[in-house]
């Protein structure tokens, strides 16, 4: 293994490290270090900028301030192709598998030059080197039918294959069960001693603390400083991680009638990326989901939306939610709020009016030309009560700000008549100050209704806002639920990262969540 | 691999079948000067449509090569003029490999450099080749060096050596590309462009190489063309398509990653042979259009069928049951 010279041990520099990325500042002035043999852990919350100083440090982005240094030699030209020249091995949290090429060519194609033999001897080499990393997987299968466990190892196989310096790990244990994360800790520390200096990025702080020997905090963007984790308790851990200033007003808690009856019943959902997951929501409800990104939480909505194929049944009001076409799912009254608004849950050309509209033209024409006058009618109310801001109504959809563009795609899910449950993904998310007091208000509004709603958010301070209840998810199923008189940031950042006193957030599973 | 056998059986027995029923109906078919003439017509598309695999390899298009090679044709009416002789011919025959890469280059840049989607890029670069091709000549006219073409076409009784040399390469590109870590990094580029770039592969220098190769391949083929009219004619290269179709009939896929070049030289072979037979049963060329029209699809289903079966099983029954993990 690597040999660090004595004159600098560190084998990662990063310093004053800032990057933006359109109006969101996500690093700012951040610096981290990384000795050689060292295990230094990186926490923070979603969206509190571990990524992207994984990114820079990689050479994937650029930052627009700030230095890397690895292995005490800059990092001039910013491309992963340099920096692992440089001695940086990395295992992506979504890997850099080419999932059409078999297990061996995967593996052939991340060793260097100098590690890997003539091409014929590919495949018994990469039986050799799946050996050598305690990996049991058939080298001639494709990639892409590997588990999700299985294509976690062998990311960090492949990151090791380069004999790296300095090895950065991004959330590499999301996919494996306890029985895996040991063996796959044993792995890291083993190369810790062999010299490798390892920058390991998780939200399990358990899981994380048990191995490293320093601990750096990012909150916002900005570091939150380094700790000898030996010294530094979970608890002031989160306390370092939360505490973001409160900037939002939430709407006055409604009072949630105590025996209302189930809208939303889930049983034994299961999708490739989630469950099983059993549910109930009741009417008037706001259920939150909380947890780490990627855990599984999207892909269960989107199944529930029609949109992601998944097994186990789901009903609504009663009657079962055809969950195969989106068409099922909304007949059935179960609407989508997508988080990704522009790629689907709007026509960004098209006017206000026409988005807002699109889905019930028949309702508003006669004999099959639509009547102006009945489409702004139908629209007026909604407008007036979101707070829509813009000059006409015949304003592109594009034109208009984040919130804005929100509020109009809530205005075309709640003008579909019989909405019976919502979904909302992420309903805040680029969405400014003031636009999401009257998104949360809608919310609100439609739960007074009767309408269950189950909102995914990565923003602790707005699910404990906006929610009667939180669940969690972690590896694709439900680990842990938080009444209404438990909710606060500080609860579910602890159930997240698992360091609430006999959570489950890291134990209690086996591996995964498909074959 | 197994599934990568299937272009070249099909291609193979596709051209068996029509060469045997056109033997069978017209002895002429098989006539030295019919087989000769039959490969040597079978140049221009197989050149061009190899380049297109290329091109097709890393996930993009090219639209612009007929475009070059009808400009190779113009050009070659410039620089090869029956007045050319002896060693000038080499300077000559550069200028048009000069014009190809200068061409690939271009490609390259607007695909890269600006981001461009492949086939948008290309057809400016087409209209833009048209427009020059028909500024040069604007009819027909310029006679091509015979020394040039003659050399181009030297066969070893009906079989053009230069044939005899595409089929080589057709096959050492395969082996390159199934056999070796170069290859093995070219589909891994064309079938995940952001994992390659992860893995340190140099994704934007194989994109860039991979246009150059094509407008190389496409005026070698450009070279046959010009032996074929003998004149610098501004509308002759109409091979866009058919080289797209021959690159996907070959076994290409238009997602990037996949394909074949001895698949595409059977296909480019097989189209140019339909063209071939039609006028020795006095049939309208319409026809061959409509049959590779049809052949394409036809084959398409055929090379997706194991993919469009697992959409509509996963369709009918959404995902096999996974065992519930122990509590």
């Amino acid at each position: 293994m690597s040999n660090p010279g004595p004159v600098n041990p560190d084998v990662l520099c990063a310093r004053g490290l800032s990057k933006t990325f359109g109006a969101v500042q996500a690093l700012r002035d951040v610096s981290v270090d990384c000795r050689a043999g060292e295990i230094h852990a990186l926490v923070g919350e979603n969206g509190s900028g571990k990524s992207t100083l994984l990114g820079i440090a990689s050479g994937f982005l650029a930052p627009d301030e700030g230095t890397v240094e690895i292995g005490a030699s800059r990092l001039v030209h910013h491309s992963p192709a340099a920096a692992r020249r440089l001695g940086l091995g990395i295992a992506y949290q979504d890997y850099s598998h080419v999932l059409d090429l078999s297990v061996a060519e995967n593996i052939y194609l991340a060793a260097p030059a100098d590690a890997r033999p003539a091409y014929g001897r590919m495949q018994s080499w990469a039986e050799e080197t799946l050996v050598a990393f305690n990996l049991d997987v058939p080298v001639t299968t494709l990639t892409g039918s590997l588990s999700l466990a299985q294509r976690q190892l062998l990311e960090v196989a492949k990151a090791l294959l380069t004999r790296p310096k300095v090895l950065l790990l991004d959330e590499p244990t999301t996919a494996l069960g306890p029985e895996d994360v040991g063996r796959f800790h044993t792995l890291v520390q083993d190369q810790a001693r062999a010299g490798v200096g390892i920058l390991y990025v998780s939200h399990r702080l358990p899981e994380v603390l048990a191995v490293a020997d320093r601990v750096t905090v990012l909150r916002d963007g900005v570091g939150q400083g380094t700790f000898e984790a030996a010294s530094v308790s979970e608890d002031a851990l989160v306390t370092l991680m939360i505490g973001r200033p409160l900037t939002v007003a939430f709407p006055e808690r409604r009072v949630l009638p105590e025996q209302a009856e189930v809208m939303l019943a889930v049983s034994g959902l299961q999708g490739e990326r989630f469950g099983p997951v059993d549910l109930e929501v009741r009417k008037g409800e706001i259920l939150g989901i909380a947890g780490a990104e990627g855990n599984g939480q999207v892909p269960f909505l989107r199944a529930l939306a029609g949109t992601e194929p998944a097994i186990g049944t789901a009903s609504c009001g009663g009657a079962k939610i055809d969950m195969r076409s989106p068409a099922g799912s909304l007949r059935a009254g179960v609407v989508l709020l997508s988080g990704d608004r522009r790629g689907e849950a709007l026509f960004p050309v098209l006017s206000v009016r026409a988005n807002s509209t699109i889905q019930i033209l028949r309702r508003l024409a006669r004999v099959g030309i639509v009547l102006r006058g009945r489409e702004r009618q139908a629209m007026a109310e909604l407008v007036e009560r979101l707070r829509v801001r813009m000059a006409s109504t015949e304003q592109p959809v594009q034109s208009l700000s984040g919130g804005n563009q929100q509020k109009v795609s809530l205005i075309s899910s709640f003008l579909r008549g019989e909405v019976k449950v919502i979904l909302a993904d992420e309903p805040t998310q680029g969405v400014d100050v003031g636009a999401r007091f009257d998104i949360y208000e809608a919310l609100h509004a439609k739960a007074e209704e009767g309408v269950a709603a189950v909102v995914k958010s990565s923003d602790p301070i707005e699910l404990s806002g906006l929610c009667d209840r939180v669940v969690v998810m972690s590896r694709g199923r439900i680990v842990e639920e938080i009444p209404r008189h438990e909710l606060g940031e500080r609860r579910i950042v602890e159930a997240i990262v698992g360091a609430r006193p006999g959570a489950t957030a890291a134990g209690g599973e086996s591996e995964g969540t498909s074959t | 691999m197994k599934r990568g056998w299937l272009p070249l059986v099909l291609m193979t027995a596709l051209i068996v079948a029509l060469g045997a029923y056109s033997a069978a109906h017209q002895s002429a078919f098989l006539s030295k000067e019919n087989l000769n003439s039959l490969l040597l017509e079978a140049m221009p598309l197989i050149l061009v449509s190899m380049g297109q695999a290329v091109a097709l390899l890393v996930g993009g298009f090219d639209v612009s090569v007929a475009a070059l090679m009808t400009m190779v044709v113009v050009v070659a009416s410039f620089t090869l003029s029956p007045t050319t002789t002896g060693i000038a011919i080499v300077p000559g025959t550069l200028a048009l490999v000069g014009v190809g890469i200068a061409t690939g280059l271009f490609n390259a840049f607007l695909i890269r450099g600006l981001r461009l989607p492949s086939i948008v890029a290309t057809l400016g670069t087409l209209s833009i080749l048209e427009g020059a091709s028909l500024w040069l000549r604007g009819y027909p006219s310029g006679a091509i060096n015979t020394d040039f073409t003659s050399s181009l076409t030297s066969a070893v009784g009906f079989v053009p050596l230069a044939f005899v040399g595409v089929v080589v390469l057709a096959a050492l590109a395969d082996f390159g590309l199934y056999r070796s870590r170069p290859g093995l990094a070219l589909r891994a580029v064309g079938l995940d462009a952001t994992s390659s770039r992860r893995l340190g592969m140099p994704t934007g220098r194989t994109i860039v190489l991979a246009f150059v190769v094509c407008s190389v391949l496409a005026t070698l083929g450009g070279f046959y063309l010009a032996a074929e009219v003998q004149v610098g004619s501004p509308i002759i290269g109409n091979q866009a398509l058919e080289s797209i179709a021959a690159a996907v009939l070959g076994g290409a896929s238009l997602a990037g990653g996949r394909g074949s070049f001895v698949g595409t030289l059977l296909a480019a072979f097989f189209l140019t042979e339909i063209n071939n037979v039609l006028p020795l049963f006095q049939q309208p060329t319409e026809y061959a259009d409509m049959t590779i029209g049809a052949l394409i699809l036809l084959a398409l289903l055929l090379y997706q069928s194991p993919v469009l079966i697992a959409r509509f099983r996963s369709s009918r029954r959404p995902i096999e049951p996974v065992e519930a993990p122990a509590a």
